[in-house]
């Protein structure tokens, strides 16, 4: 990005600005309803302001006072395409409180369908990062490789979204994996890791696709750490921080955090390939040496505890969950999604670049703004 | 010319047209269905759907007045721009050769300069409610810039239809000047008889070199991709045909299916010497053109991302060269 379009955080209202293009909140351009506002100046973009605010469910505030897991079952709903992420935070913060160990085979499936939507949710960020990009074709193909993923999902669950997996103490009886099933997701995981080293040799061997995203909603190391910038698109700036590496569930596997150098929205996107790749790495070792006995640990009794938080890795970055039980209900409860930390580093990124580029740059950081609004203030016009 | 020679002419020029008609219905689906939808592994829309059926469906839908201005002209644009192809083809048929003033290389670039120019006006007449209508409270204390003058992204297309004007048209009118410079003339009427004497100005170098950069300017005529960047879905979506509905949106469609069949008749017309005429078995060659054509385009479309003008200013610069290359070459 060239230097002198970058303007200093917290100084930009000193810029004199050509034209605001504003952006939303309905757009067809963006698949969620979003508010952007681009200040350009022949068609580059100097500064940028994001908004969101119209897709408040009061998810936390419908929690309050549900026994807590119905209230474990409710957080599964903050987001379609990280569902699972969200349910086992959420019962990881009751296991937490509480006290409960859960058995080593459902921590081994907890982890395979945590992987599962991890790939999904890159393939689909793929597939999307294509379609903005107007490739159309990478597209389709990218939600042909993502089919086998759905499949995977469904199997294991039920549904392709919202597979409900984990509850208090395990995982639930119907998600257990019998040899048929074992053997579906190692076939998957083989079918998966062809596809999708041919697609990576395609996307990187093409001139026009490289030009299109070298350089181009460039995000540097130190800006993404000063903007709190959270999961992938700081790894893609060169900062290995993966929750994953402090988890106790993720400690029998062996992973490699990956990281680029440059930021941008080729790194942005290589970032999430090969991230898939580690995914089917960490699957294949999950299946392979699935422990054997029960699922579900139920020697565990109710009891009042103090706010309790947790925080886990999920495809986006860091999520945070935290409720106080009282009387089995549950109390205080907050949800914090990653995009509301990458939120930032998607207006920055938007800054230097041509406003065709804007969305592209946007859409690298993978945004969730549907998930992220947890909280509204009621303007009176 | 005598009142029979006349009426078969004209019986010939109306018969054309039809044909024209008749096969640009066809050409938006055959590029959807059999070249995009193959390539991309999905069973794509019915193949009259594109170019035949959305059209009639148009036709009958509610009359929406775009939010525009100046909304009867903008809703006039995509006729005129039907109506200035139907010229463009007329002036490329032999019966019209006679007038000469009226079928020649100039005539030919003034009226893709206007279909270029009705672009801009669209982009600068459509305000769709996507921007700048849809009420959001940001400009409100704290907010970023809160005195900065607002635009609709529509704007945007109109000031790209307007860098188009200026560069992106090169190779396309480039190209047209080849055979011209190989004819010595201007006039349709001798460059296609040139041919006839001397062989297809396709079969020489500059020939091949023109047919290539024609190619190139016909792809960025019809704000095809990569070079869609007049309507990118990243931005501006349709860009300047955002804001038209029921029948002004019917006559979009039926207007880029004439312009598809028209630039190539102009191809076949200049680079083998065979005008479109319903009176010779010719005919059915510029249909072919017209076929190869669309399935080329939709083949480098389907492979390709939108170009930004970062990408856009070397492509076109090297083509343009290319252009003029073959236009020296066919001074040799």
């Amino acid at each position: 990005m060239d230097e002198d379009n970058k303007i200093t955080l917290g100084n930009s209202k000193k810029q004199v600005i050509e034209t605001e293009v504003p952006m939303g909140t309905v757009h067809s351009a963006a698949i969620e309803p979003y508010r952007i506002r681009l200040f350009v100046e022949d068609e580059v973009v100097k500064d940028a302001e994001i908004t969101i605010g119209v897709n408040h469910r009061g998810v936390e505030r419908i929690m309050e006072g549900l026994p807590v897991e119905k209230a474990n079952s409710l957080t599964e709903k903050i987001c379609g395409i990280c569902s699972n992420s969200h349910i086992w935070n959420s019962v990881l913060v009751a296991e937490k409180a509480l006290g409960i160990e859960v058995p080593e085979r459902a921590q081994n499936i907890r982890i395979i369908t945590e992987e599962l939507e991890r790939l999904h949710s890159h393939l689909l960020y793929l597939a999307h990062g294509n379609e903005v990009l107007g490739h159309e074709t990478f597209s389709m193909r990218l939600f042909y490789i993502r089919e086998t993923v759905m499949e995977l999902l469904r199997m294991i669950g039920g549904n392709r979204v919202q597979y409900g997996v984990p509850i208090i103490g395990g995982v639930r009886p119907r998600a257990e994996l019998n040899q048929m099933k074992i053997q579906k997701i190692q076939e998957g995981m083989n079918l998966l890791e062809e596809k999708i080293s041919d697609f990576a040799e395609r996307f990187v061997s093409d001139p026009m696709i490289m030009s299109r995203i070298t350089g181009v909603g460039t995000l540097k190391k130190e800006d993404a750490l000063r903007l709190a910038t959270s999961g992938p698109t700081l790894r893609a700036t060169g900062v290995a921080v993966d929750i994953r590496r402090d988890m106790k569930e993720y400690d029998p596997f062996e992973f490699d955090v990956i990281t680029q150098d440059d930021g941008d929205v080729k790194s942005n996107l290589l970032v999430r390939v090969l991230e898939n790749l580690e995914s089917i790495k960490i699957i294949r070792q999950a299946v392979n040496h699935l422990p054997e006995g029960k699922i579900t640990n139920r020697s565990w009794d109710m009891q009042d505890t103090p706010i309790t938080k947790s925080y886990i890795e999920v495809p986006r970055g860091k999520l945070y969950h935290s409720y106080a039980l009282e009387e089995g209900r549950v109390r205080h409860s907050i949800v914090r999604t990653p995009s509301i930390a990458n939120i930032g580093a998607m207006q920055y990124a938007c800054i230097g670049s041509h406003i065709t580029d804007a969305q592209l740059a946007v859409v690298q950081c993978d945004p969730c703004f549907t998930c992220t609004d947890r909280a509204i203030q009621i303007i009176q016009l | 010319m005598t009142i029979v020679d006349s009426l078969i002419a004209l019986i010939a020029v109306i018969g054309t047209l039809i044909v024209a008609f008749v096969v640009s219905v066809w050409l938006p689906g055959v590029e959807r269905k059999f070249i995009h939808a193959r390539i991309q592994q999905r069973i794509g829309p019915p193949i009259s759907t594109p170019g035949l059926m959305s059209p009639i469906k148009f036709f009958f839908k509610e009359i929406i007045k775009p939010n525009s201005p100046m909304p009867r002209l903008y809703n006039s644009l995509p006729l005129i721009g039907i109506i200035i192809t139907i010229f463009l083809l007329i002036i490329i048929m032999p019966q019209l050769y006679p007038l000469a003033a009226f079928s020649s290389v100039i005539a030919l670039v003034g009226l893709l300069k206007i279909e270029e120019i009705l672009y801009m006006f669209m982009g600068s007449l459509s305000k769709s409610v996507l921007s700048l209508n849809m009420p959001f409270p940001d400009v409100v204390k704290g907010a970023k810039h809160p005195d900065v003058p607002r635009s609709f992204v529509e704007e945007l297309s109109s000031m790209r239809a307007f860098r188009l004007i200026a560069f992106g048209s090169f190779p396309i009118y480039l190209a047209i000047f080849v055979p011209v410079a190989m004819a010595g003339s201007i006039f349709l009427g001798d460059i296609v008889a040139y041919q006839q004497f001397n062989g297809p100005v396709l079969f020489s170098l500059a020939g091949i070199l023109g047919a290539v950069v024609y190619f190139i300017g016909f792809m960025i005529l019809l704000n095809e991709y990569p070079f869609s960047i007049l309507k990118t879905k990243a931005d501006v979506i349709e860009g300047p045909l955002l804001e038209y509905a029921s029948k002004s949106r019917a006559y979009v469609y039926i207007s880029r299916g004439i312009l598809m069949f028209v630039l190539a008749c102009i191809f076949s017309t200049l680079f083998l010497g065979l005008p479109p005429n319903i009176l010779s078995w010719t005919i059915l060659l510029n249909i072919l053109v017209a076929l190869i054509f669309t399935i080329l385009m939709a083949i480098l479309s389907a492979f390709s991302p939108i170009f930004t003008f970062k990408q856009f200013y070397p492509v076109v610069t090297g083509v343009s060269i290319l252009g003029i290359l073959a236009i020296m070459v066919s001074f040799l």
